[in-house]
């Protein structure tokens, strides 16, 4: 029997080959990085001149002037940095708490807190805050019952909202520097007579330092690039991200809004690439064949981390749960009977902007999974010398705040400069921002799937007459297949619940549910901006369940591959 | 010649990989590229299968120019020493997955992988997936796969570096054989000097980027052309020129010309013939018994010598022993080693 081969008629006159493949591979690499170009670079570029555009259409440095002349700015940087630093310092002691109690300690019911870690991810970010009214606000349970008045509006709040809503990522990276610490280290400790405090500060410590730091970085980025918690429950305590609200959407001062995001992309950028750094730093530190730390119970230690850890998820659950119940209820906190009446959302559009946003949502994590994954295709076949900057430029937008890449969307697409204006108030613009904005975590983590993928398959598919495409999708894809799905479903529950990128986005005729939380709860509807959050909730939720069904159904069918 | 490999030479920064490399292989052939690693036979492998870039020189399959042709379309097979099968994939879609590219008829697909199957002795494992399967069943299913689409050459990168011992040298036998009844031209890479002379009509043995000889296995071992290739090809004793007038004189007959330090003796160590001795030159330093032969290591005015030899082995440590060897079993070959020798 002979199936013919490819290319047996190959005739010398082909001197050159006309491939196909070289242009495949120059494709993947181009569309992604058109658009990075026109959906990044180029806004960035614009936000920059327009922050030098002065009020007579000159360049200069005149806006930043007035900015540092004015005591309105100082005094929202300095509230940032004081109360980003002081979530920081919190949150990340708190999710060491976590992560230690969660890696090496012994104790039942940890399931339970890694539910709570997981309930801010699923949350907009003004939840914690909404949740912080119900309990601590004017109308809140603690006034009502105690007649005790607190101000929970201003510093306090912030830090209390922030802390929980930093707390997840705290906890996941430092989990993840202490997940790959050898038990092998302790056992040879242990039999040197070293006790368990001593081993704590020798062994730990050391190897968690870098985590700390880039788990420092990470939430005092997020803190003070956040906007939802700011709004709602940072009242008259300005911070640089409402600064930049109030001067575009109050003011209309889109160049001084422009001059703010700079300021704002200065410690973001900063501290982005010290995080990078000790990212790096960490990775040299991993090992293989680790034997995983099996902590055995011991009442000194178990007893007070259990109870800790408990506390901190009990925190967490009631501000996240209070709004969930609290729109169930008919007059909070006066009136505790049932209720559904507030989810009718009586705001103009109701649920048209839920809908709305799962639709934005799916776009999104569908062009973004395929546009990552493309990228990732093409940067095989790219040479050295192109593939390394184009990396650098795909790990880029993580350090541009949301605000600021929104504010950036809206001096870009809606000026009538440029056809790219016909993108102004769609969907689509939606979708895209909030691809790029989260570009580099989407982009990250499909390239620690190929960093895993042996190029001999794609060796022996290409010796076999397989062209990249085919390659791509019946022997990389499946590979990767996992990572995909963790990609499409973090673009989709980050898309569900983020408000910085989008609020400068919205338009009356299209809106999305953050942004409508955000509206019911300034109208005053506070029930039915709680109803709206957990519908929000519900969904990205439901995403979430999905997400770990896929990836596990994936690791079974694998599983069933590999005999075990 | 089949195919043709014209001074191919490869360089990767400074680093020469390989240094105006020709190579050839006839119709049916079985040719080994064998060198220590870093030695760039991997690299030409790679050249050959489309894999890597050719800086200069050029491959031809009857005289068709291949350089500029991706793999894809070259048409040849290739087997890693990793297996590198789909993981996501079937046996059976494994092994099709050339003919899918191909867009050979289903039935016919079907019946190849059957029949492929039945050629590597594991018809029953059509519907398992490659992690389910022996070291030694992947590299057989890799096989099958690399074979299915009759490719026009057979590169084998290592094939059975992975494998347990017992294994390894059933599958040697078992490629052989197989190539033998498909007469697919085959090159394979290894290492191993033992793998190379059992499966291989021709060695090309290869160090720092260049060929150094090629040749049947015979020639290898008992004509190497240099130091690097009579101690690549199993053990030998070298001895200096200088030495060999001293103390065995009469291997000088068939010396060619040159300065001393041009050429060495190469002796191997089964072509000794030891005679007890009270008044004997050397000494037996050690005796190991391994089985099927002997070893005893020797210390006497030609260096250390070692000697291999069959049957029950009478000579101790300490012992005095007088050597012998005769001319014809001495080969003189190039010192193209530019450490001095001891």
């Amino acid at each position: 029997m002979s199936v013919e081969t490819v290319g047996a008629q190959a005739a010398p006159t082909f001197r050159k080959w006309i491939d196909s493949d070289k242009a495949l591979a120059a494709i993947c690499v181009i569309v992604p990085l058109i658009g990075l170009f026109l959906f990044f670079i180029y806004p960035m570029i614009i936000v920059f001149i327009r922050s030098i555009t002065t009020a007579d259409g000159t360049y200069g440095l005149a806006n930043y002037a007035e900015i540092l002349a004015s005591k309105g700015f100082w005094r929202a940087t300095q509230h940032s940095l004081v109360m980003g630093g002081t979530t920081t310092i919190l949150s990340v002691f708190l999710g060491f708490i976590i992560a230690l109690g969660l890696h090496r300690c012994a104790f039942p019911g940890k399931t339970l807190i890694r539910v709570a870690i997981v309930l801010p991810l699923i949350a907009p970010s003004l939840v914690q805050a909404l949740g912080l009214i119900f309990i601590l606000g004017r109308n809140g349970l603690i006034s009502q019952f105690s007649g005790v008045e607190m101000e929970i509006y201003g510093f306090w709040g912030l830090v209390i909202a922030n802390t929980l809503y930093g707390l997840p990522q705290a906890v996941m990276i430092i989990s993840a520097a202490l997940v790959l610490l050898d038990a092998r280290i302790y056992e040879a400790a242990d039999v040197l007579g070293s006790s368990p405090l001593r081993q704590f500060r020798d062994l730990t410590l050391p190897a968690v330092t870098f985590a700390l730091l880039s788990a420092s970085f990470v939430v005092f980025t997020i803190t003070i690039t956040d906007f939802g918690n700011a709004a709602v429950i940072g009242g008259d305590y300005s911070v640089l991200a409402t600064e930049i609200y109030s001067q575009v959407i109050g003011q209309r001062n889109f160049n001084m809004g422009a001059v703010v995001g700079i300021m704002l992309l200065i410690p973001t950028i900063l501290s982005y690439y010290i995080e990078r750094q000790a990212m790096k730093r960490q990775k040299t530190q991993k090992a293989t064949n680790i034997h995983s730390y099996v902590p055995r119970f011991q009442a000194i230690r178990d007893v007070p981390m259990g109870i800790l850890n408990f506390l901190i998820a009990a925190l967490i659950l009631s501000v996240i749960g209070i709004v969930i119940y609290a729109s169930f209820v008919k007059l909070w906190p006066y009136n505790f009977d049932f209720t559904l009446k507030h989810y009718n959302i009586t705001l103009a559009g109701g649920y048209s902007s839920l809908w709305m946003t799962i639709w934005i949502s799916i776009g999104a994590a569908v062009a973004g999974t395929l546009a990552v994954f493309t990228l990732a295709i093409g940067l095989r076949h790219t040479p050295e010398m192109i593939a390394q900057p184009v990396r650098i430029l795909a790990a880029m937008p993580a350090a541009v705040p949301g605000m600021v890449l929104g504010l950036a969307y809206i001096l870009t697409f809606n000026s009538t400069a440029t056809p790219l204006y016909l993108l102004y108030g769609t969907a689509t613009l939606i979708a895209v921002i909030n691809f790029y904005h989260y570009h580099t975590q989407a982009y990250l983590t499909v390239m620690t799937g190929f960093r895993q993928f042996p190029s001999e398959l794609a060796e022996a598919g290409s010796a076999l007459g397989a062209g990249i495409g085919r390659i791509s999708t019946t022997i990389i894809a499946p590979f990767v297949a996992p990572m995909l799905v963790s990609v499409f479903f973090f673009l989709f529950m980050r898309s569900m619940v983020t408000l910085s990128a989008v609020v400068f986005l919205t338009t009356p005729q299209l809106t999305v549910a953050a942004v409508t939380i955000m509206r019911l709860d300034d109208a005053g509807l506070t029930s039915q901006a709680a109803a709206f959050s957990t519908a929000v909730m519900a969904v990205v939720g439901l995403a979430l369940l999905g997400m770990k069904g896929a990836v596990s159904l994936l690791a079974k069918r694998n599983s069933r591959k590999s005999g075990s | 010649m089949y195919l043709t490999v014209s001074n191919a030479t490869k360089r990767y920064g400074a680093f020469v990989a390989l240094d105006d490399v020709s190579v050839s292989l006839k119709k049916g052939e079985f040719v080994s590229l064998l060198g220590p690693s870093g030695c760039g036979k991997t690299t030409l492998l790679r050249i050959i299968a489309g894999l890597t870039d050719i800086d200069g020189g050029d491959v031809r399959i009857e005289d068709v120019a291949m350089s500029d042709m991706p793999a894809r379309k070259r048409g040849f097979g290739i087997v890693f020493q990793s297996y590198s099968l789909f993981p996501n994939m079937s046996v059976a879609e494994n092994i099709a997955y050339g003919l899918k590219v191909r867009k050979a008829p289903s039935e016919q697909i079907r019946a190849r992988v059957k029949e492929l199957l039945e050629i590597i002795k594991l018809p029953d494992i059509i519907d398992k997936y490659p992690g389910q399967l022996s070291g030694g069943q992947q590299q057989r299913v890799a096989l099958a796969r690399a074979i299915a689409v009759d490719p026009k050459v057979l590169l084998l990168d290592e094939p059975l570096s992975a494998l347990d011992a017992n294994v390894r040298a059933s599958l040697r036998h078992e490629i052989r054989q197989l190539q033998r009844e498909l007469k697919i031209p085959t090159l394979m890479v290894t290492h191993d000097q033992e793998e190379a002379m059992a499966m291989s009509d021709r060695i090309i043995c290869m160090n720092h980027g260049v060929v150094v000889q090629v040749g049947t296995p015979e020639e290898l071992y008992h004509k190497p052309a240099t130091r690097f290739v009579a101690d690549f090809m199993g053990s030998s004793n070298l001895i200096t020129t200088k030495l060999i007038r001293e103390t065995l004189p009469n291997l000088m007959s068939t010396r060619p010309e040159g300065p001393d330090e041009a050429f060495d003796a190469c002796i191997r160590p089964e072509e000794i013939s030891l005679v007890e001795d009270e008044s004997g030159v050397a000494t037996v330093t050690s005796t190991s018994f391994l089985g099927n032969l002997n070893r005893i290591d020797l210390d006497g005015p030609f260096g250390h010598l070692l000697v291999e030899t069959h049957g029950p082995c009478s000579f101790k440590t300490g012992q005095k022993v007088s050597v012998d060897v005769k001319p014809e079993a001495c080969t003189w070959v190039l010192n193209d080693e530019t450490e001095a020798v001891t």
